[in-house]
């Protein structure tokens, strides 16, 4: 059970998965250790998580060996991985709220006895506790606990089931300093005592504060592994990062007065804690400001606070001058602020309803479609059919509801539908996230015949490839706060990088 | 997949047919494959009855004979719709916005019982009195939902329970005016409410069905417009729809939820003085609601929230109570009507669940359908990088 920290627990050979004819994984080979913490990197979408769901029973592999322990496993559910002692704990957690965290640790244990009092459970949990050197209540409803101790929760469930190889799937995104602290304890215990610990995560500093060992994956293909001493952090951003040539878009230097202003903006996100301290933003008509960083560091805050879906805590937001903080979400969008939600179904539109419906989201109150109570049906029609043309989208019908349509289409409408709503700012919040080349490739020239035609253009990506590509200003945000602008030709990979690994621009110049 | 459909993909299983779940479903479709479920019941009934015995062709026979024989079964079912229409486009109104008034019962008593109010107490030429009757039981029903509505707008406060629970206060009030305050002391019987002196004019060549039978059907046509035509309806469906699009898109989404809550309300309530309103029905007893609410419920959840399915179904469902009625004075004995009923409806409903499934060949390779979205979303975002 214990290692001597260079003998493999688990080995994945030649792991290859595809969802729908795109490969996540491509004959990505990867191996842990006994006693080591190993860090899996990667920008969103770089197949980190597919990785290790396939390892952990999720995903079946299409092709590929994983090797446990020196045995040629084949899993067909986390039941069979947890028995091969692999456990994961997931970034949303798996915990049933009003129940004790006693009774969650023996929720579907195969060790817990049939007829068991409160009592026993509660002594079996706190032995178990001891052995493992993590302490929560056990007693205690998982509504009661923080963040952080039902996070324990998750990594003891795991554990009790006799999990040796522990998978922390982005552990850190919910935690709060401290929190992520006492973690990365736990975590270098866990690994002293013999364990593997296999910990995702995209922020460089946790890597370097916490592995034995990395492993970089890009677009789904391996680029290293290596040991963490030694690597520094914009070795492991350019990896993740990449260098990819760019495509050609024109990059402007606008001057003039700020068609959007934020000064000092602070909101909260849905969770009551603040999400963004204190930002300073200048949009002008005729640019596009890219915002970069990972996701969940407040751009979808960011967002919704200009578009007046989220009240402003503190600070002032002004399109050409005019407060747009105290306006509606409908007289917002009248004075010309079109918004591709970061969320295209669960917000942008409504997939039940009829594709026509969908067109006129945004707009089917205005003179053009309303007159009084009734909405013009066949003015509608003409709209959505001429919508779905220009925009290229590929559905059944205009009656058809959105749901039957692909992704990509349903983003293809947003983004047009959003576009023509938006005469002086257009926010397009991960407007090509989940789309195939080509139908990024029209979203983001819609993006630039918006500016080209004196648009004012807010546009937040995770994948820096996109964000340098289109932007020709660049903001970076980490945890709320914007790290830097840069105009594009100053724009440096690398730095952008490390900024979005929350290294200060101090740091990061040295 | 609903747990019929995962039932019936279950039997499938060893055959090399599977269900598929379709994407849209048309509603000359959904409508076939109701009829299609209420007549494959009718034909289990009739298969059950005849093992036991009895001459199915002939109860079949009497029922429909009992309907539409002679003018009396037309016009007794049609006095039966009326109540259970009128519930039932309420509830309607209120699932397009994915709202469950469970409380029609309730507003159509409170509705009969303000109606009963203003008509044994006030004096005025009969058709005044009528309209001011009107009026009352639909501010009555609209009343009786405004708590449940404002705490499901603005609180988040669950509408079943509440709107449910209400049904039994509404009963007791009826019950305590029937004893009590409003009590006819001459009558015969002891718990009934003095008789309102007005009936609605009858319909041409009716005997007993008054112009009460065209509101249901006003009222469907008129949200048929609202919903094809208005701002109004698309805001509710787009409120049913997504509330967070909703939202998005500038609707004010609880108060939109408030308004519509009161009018189903304010359509059961109205409800309640159309059946109080015909001859021979003018007082009000704790036996006025024969559960008519709970029939409107079912007709709308079977109507799938159309408001011309509800004006067919609750015909449909009229009907089938009449020719039951009828059927236990010829020796059936109740618990088989009941039965029969309780088939018919579960035909009804199986059929708009196949509406929404086709049975499709086992291709050579299952592609695995479970997939988790947000793996797949980080997938097909690579490729677009």
């Amino acid at each position: 059970m214990t290692g001597d920290g260079t003998r493999p627990s688990v080995e994945a050979l030649g792991i290859s998965k595809a969802f729908g004819g795109v490969a996540a994984l491509d004959a990505v080979d990867f191996e842990v250790r006994w006693s080591e913490v190993h860090a899996l990197v990667g920008e969103n979408g770089a197949g980190k998580t597919t990785l290790c769901n396939i390892l952990a029973g999720i995903y079946r592999a299409d092709a590929g060996q994983v090797i446990v322990d020196g045995t040629e496993r084949d899993f067909r559910s986390p039941a069979h991985a947890i028995d091969a002692g692999i456990g994961m704990v997931h970034q949303h957690f798996r915990l049933v709220e009003p129940m004790t965290v006693a009774e969650n640790i023996h929720l579907g244990w195969p060790e817990t006895p049939g007829v068991v009092s409160q009592r026993a459970l509660v002594d079996r949990t706190e032995q178990f506790m001891g052995e493992m050197g993590l302490h929560v209540d056990p007693t205690a409803r998982i509504w009661q606990l923080s963040v952080g101790e039902q996070q324990r929760v998750e990594i003891l469930r795991v554990l009790a089931r006799g999990a040796r190889v522990l998978i922390l799937d982005e552990p850190t995104a919910v935690l709060t300093a401290k929190e992520a602290d006492d973690l990365f304890r736990v975590i270098r215990e866990l690994a002293a005592s013999g364990l593997s610990v296999i910990f995702i995560t995209h922020k460089l500093r946790e890597v370097l504060a916490v592995s034995d060992r990395l492993t970089v994956l890009r677009h789904g293909v391996r680029e290293i592994t290596r040991p963490t001493e030694g690597a520094t952090a914009s070795e492991i951003a350019r990896l993740m990062t990449g260098e990819e040539r760019v495509l050609d878009v024109e990059h402007r230097t606008v001057t003039g007065a700020p068609a959007l202003e934020l000064s000092g903006v602070s909101a909260l996100n849905d969770r009551g804690i603040e999400a963004l301290h204190d930002v300073d933003l200048t949009v002008r008509s005729g640019e596009i400001l890219g915002i970069a960083g990972v996701s969940g560091n407040g751009q979808s805050e960011l967002a919704e606070v200009i578009c007046a879906l989220r009240p402003l805590r503190s600070g002032s937001i002004t399109l050409d001058g005019a407060d747009l903080a105290s306006l509606s979400v409908r007289a917002v969008t009248d004075i010309g602020v079109g918004h591709i939600p970061e969320d295209r179904i669960g917000m942008g539109m409504v997939l039940s309803a009829p594709v026509k419906d969908n067109a006129v989201l945004h707009n089917y109150w205005t003179e053009e479609f309303a007159q009084g109570l009734t909405l013009d049906r066949q003015g509608v029609i003409n709209f959505a059919k001429q919508l779905v043309e220009t925009a290229r989208v590929q559905t059944r019908s205009v009656f058809s509801t959105a749901g039957q349509m692909s992704g990509g289409n349903q983003q293809r409408l947003v983004a047009r539908r959003e576009a023509l709503a938006a005469d002086r700012l257009l926010v397009a919040a991960h407007p090509t996230r989940g789309l195939d080349v080509n139908a990024a490739q029209e979203v983001r020239s819609t993006l630039i015949d918006k500016r080209d035609s004196g648009c004012a253009v807010l546009l937040i990506s995770d994948d820096l490839d996109e964000v340098l590509l289109m932007g020709d200003r660049i903001a970076v945000m980490y945890e709320g706060r914007i790290m830097g602008v840069f105009d594009s030709a100053d724009a440096d990979r690398e730095h952008i990088g490390l900024l979005m690994g929350g290294h200060s621009a101090v740091e990061a110049a040295s | 997949m609903t747990p019929l459909g995962s039932i019936a993909s279950t039997v499938l299983r060893v055959t090399p047919w599977r269900l598929e779940r379709r994407l849209e479903v048309e509603a000359r479709r959904a409508a076939l494959t109701r009829i299609g479920g209420a007549v494959g019941a009718m034909v289990l009934v009739g298969i059950v009855l005849l093992l036991t015995g009895r001459n199915a062709f002939w109860i079949f026979w009497q029922g429909l004979d009992a309907i539409f024989g002679r003018q009396r079964g037309i016009e007794g079912a049609a006095l039966r719709a009326i109540p259970i229409l009128m519930t039932a486009l309420g509830v309607a109104l209120s699932l397009r916005m994915k709202v469950w008034n469970i409380g029609s019962d309730g507003q159509f008593l409170m509705g009969a019982l303000a109606a009963v109010g203003v008509g044994i107490h006030m004096d005025g030429p009969a058709w005044l009195v009528l309209i001011v009757m009107a009026a009352a039981a639909t501010l009555a029903g609209a009343a009786w939902i405004l708590v449940p509505a404002l705490a499901r707008a603005y609180w988040d406060v669950n509408e079943i329970i509440t709107t449910l629970l209400l049904n039994f206060v509404a009963l007791q009030l009826v019950t305590w005016s029937a004893l009590g305050f409003w009590r006819d002391k001459e009558a015969a019987v002891i718990q009934s409410t003095r008789e309102v002196a007005h009936t609605l004019p009858g319909l041409p060549g009716a005997n007993s069905v008054t112009i009460a039978l065209l509101v249901p059907l006003v009222i469907a046509a008129a949200l048929w417009w609202v919903f094809r035509s208005t701002t109004i309806g698309y805001e509710i469906d787009t409120i049913g729809g997504n509330p967070r699009a909703a939202g998005y898109a500038g609707i004010a989404v609880r108060r939109r939820i408030l308004i519509v809550m009161l009018f189903t309300g304010a359509i059961a309530g109205l409800g309640g003085m159309l059946q109080l309103s015909a001859p021979g029905a003018q007082a009000m007893n704790a036996g006025f609601s024969a559960q008519f609410g709970l029939s409107g419920f079912i007709v709308a959840a079977l109507a799938g929230a159309s408001f011309w399915g509800v004006i067919g179904g609750g015909l449909f469902i009229a009907s089938m109570f009449y020719a039951g009625i009828v059927l236990q004075t010829k020796g059936l004995s109740v618990y088989i009507i009941f039965a029969i009923y309780g088939v018919i409806l579960t035909g009804i409903a199986l059929g708009e669940i196949a509406a929404r499934y086709r049975v499709v060949r086992r291709e050579a390779v299952d592609g695995d359908g479970a997939q988790a979205g947000d793996d797949h979303d980080a997938a097909t975002e690579r490729a677009a990088t």
